[in-house]
């Protein structure tokens, strides 16, 4: 069995006192095809406390939908949660004037770490014109982008992430599901580009992958996320905890990559 | 300290055509797999099986876990039109003198109709004999219902088949296996992609835990994300054991070959 302290502390008790996680891909809600029977805020919580997962940043799924309604649905939720639910601003493409009134409205928000972007979902690519004020927006303000990244997308490819993350060095993105399917891409994204950052939501059940990852590009670029309600964090935590690698990256992907990225931008502590 | 056993239904050996990015080429390197993980014994099929005949991969797999008493064997099904593999017979006599329990359709793959229609009383003495059928979720097309509407059809004409249905993967499969649970008691599910959040729990107090099933699609997949799963899921430790490896244990026990 592996020597590992974190996962013995995760086997015995379900968490680990001396790691606990920062997830920084969730959402709350219903979503189309799938059945969540955990979806409510109150529950993502218990959940969260069940699996020793101290911090999330949520976009909810109302918002990938109705980016009005739902970025302040989660503006109060996150609001109720201090220093345990973060929030990103979703970003709609194809509501760009209304978009451009959303990061007003929120603009200087404690709970607001990031912006979320789904090219995929939303059907416009990462690169098309209707993104620049959103883009400018956070690099102005150094925030973190949460991009939805997949491989072959006419969308959010990682070759198209690998053109904004350039064009834009002042924002630290992260590549949502690091680019699935065109895992290799996204890894050379990831090492070329210092503000690109692998996010595993359903990445990490790839055999092998995190191993190869951590070869490649480097622990401290890999982000622990699981799209939270539709994934079990302990899924997503066996999966890391154990791959082949030292407790040392295990630490990093789980917790320590985060904090680095979230904690400058959050005003939001209880 | 953990006391579980856990019996992985779906893994596989051999070097799959479309690469891995870790494969697991032989049965000594499966094992040192499950040591790491903690998981004592797996029903294993080999990548031949599928890629390239079950006429070449069932013996491979014979081969490759002979005198190997964690490992029992999954060989994969043909029609019986072609006379690729042996007559009914002497086909589950080969089961059984290389320790193989369970079997596998892959229908689209290998281009048929799993149906009576093609398999015939062929499907009725696997049904008869309780050998469990494993299917794969895209063994009827690559969209989810594809294979979906093939078992609906399947369960009609065979309604006593134990088919364990595989791998469904994570994007939301409820809402079509649901029914399944509903209208034929020997339909199981291995758990291996199943990662919805509290899921397992949702489940166990609705169906109950016995037709529940660990796996972990290794190598294609981790076989650490179910192993953390069941090991925490929100259920008594009867419903843990069972669906870490009681059923399965029950299941291969039921088979009369």
């Amino acid at each position: 069995m592996i020597d590992s302290a974190i996962v013995r502390e995760f086997l015995e008790a379900g968490r680990s006192a001396s790691c606990p996680v920062v997830d920084l891909h969730a959402h709350y809600g219903h979503f189309g095809g799938i059945y969540m029977p955990n979806h409510t805020p109150e529950q993502m919580l218990a959940t969260m406390e069940r699996c020793g997962v101290e911090r999330i940043v949520s976009a909810g799924h109302t918002a990938l939908v109705d980016m009005v309604r739902g970025n302040a649905e989660i503006a109060e939720i996150a609001a109720r949660h201090p220093g345990r639910w973060y929030a990103y601003l979703t970003y709609n493409p194809n509501y760009s004037d209304e978009g451009r009134q959303e990061l007003e409205r929120y603009e200087g928000r404690a709970a607001f770490v990031g912006l979320k972007f789904h090219p995929s979902h939303h059907t416009y690519p990462l690169t098309g014109e209707a993104y620049r004020p959103a883009l400018e927006f956070a690099a102005a303000r150094r925030l973190l982008v949460l991009t939805h990244t997949w491989g072959g997308s006419a969308y959010d490819r990682p070759e198209l992430l690998e053109q904004v993350a350039q064009r834009y060095p002042e924002v630290d993105f992260l590549a949502g599901h690091s680019g699935h399917g065109q895992f290799e891409e996204c890894m050379a994204v990831a090492r070329r580009c210092a503000n690109v950052y692998l996010e595993l939501t359903a990445a990490y059940a790839v055999g092998g992958l995190i191993e190869e990852m951590v070869r490649q590009v480097g622990a401290h670029k890999i982000i622990f996320g699981c799209d939270l309600p539709w994934f079990d964090p302990h899924y997503a935590i066996g999966c890391v905890i154990m791959a082949d690698i030292s407790d040392e990256a295990r630490r990093a992907i789980l917790r320590d990559n985060a904090l680095r990225l979230l904690m400058p931008r959050s005003r939001h502590e209880p | 300290m953990e006391t579980l056993s856990y019996f992985d239904c779906n893994v596989s050996i051999g070097r799959p055509a479309h690469g891995l990015i870790r494969p697991c080429p032989s049965a000594a390197e499966l094992l040192a797999e499950m040591d790491r993980l903690g998981v004592e014994r797996a029903l294993v099929r080999h990548a031949l099986m599928s890629e390239q005949s079950p006429a070449v991969g069932n013996p491979a797999l014979a081969e490759a876990i002979a005198d190997q008493p964690r490992l029992v064997g999954s060989w994969a099904i043909l029609p019986p039109q072609t006379d690729e593999l042996p007559p009914a017979p002497e086909f589950f006599r080969q089961m059984a003198a290389a320790n193989v329990r369970a079997l596998w359709a892959f229908a689209e793959q290998h281009r048929y109709l799993l149906d009576r229609f093609t398999f015939g009383g062929f499907l009725d003495e696997v049904a008869e004999r309780r050998i469990p059928l494993l299917i794969p979720r895209d063994a009827g097309g690559p969209r989810p219902p594809d294979t979906w509407r093939m078992l609906t059809r399947l369960l009609e004409q065979y309604p006593d088949l134990t088919l364990i249905l595989a791998h469904h993967g994570p994007w939301g499969e409820d809402r079509f296996f649901r029914p399944f649970l509903e209208h034929y008691p020997r339909f199981y599910l291995d758990i291996s992609r199943y990662e919805l959040d509290c899921g397992l729990r949702d489940l166990v107090a609705r169906y109950g835990p016995e037709r529940l099933l660990y796996g972990s699609h290794f190598p294609e997949h981790s076989m650490g994300g179910p192993r953390l799963m069941v090991a925490r899921a929100e259920i008594d430790e009867e419903a843990r054991q069972a669906i870490a490896g009681g059923n399965l244990e029950r299941l291969l026990a039921e088979v009369m070959l």
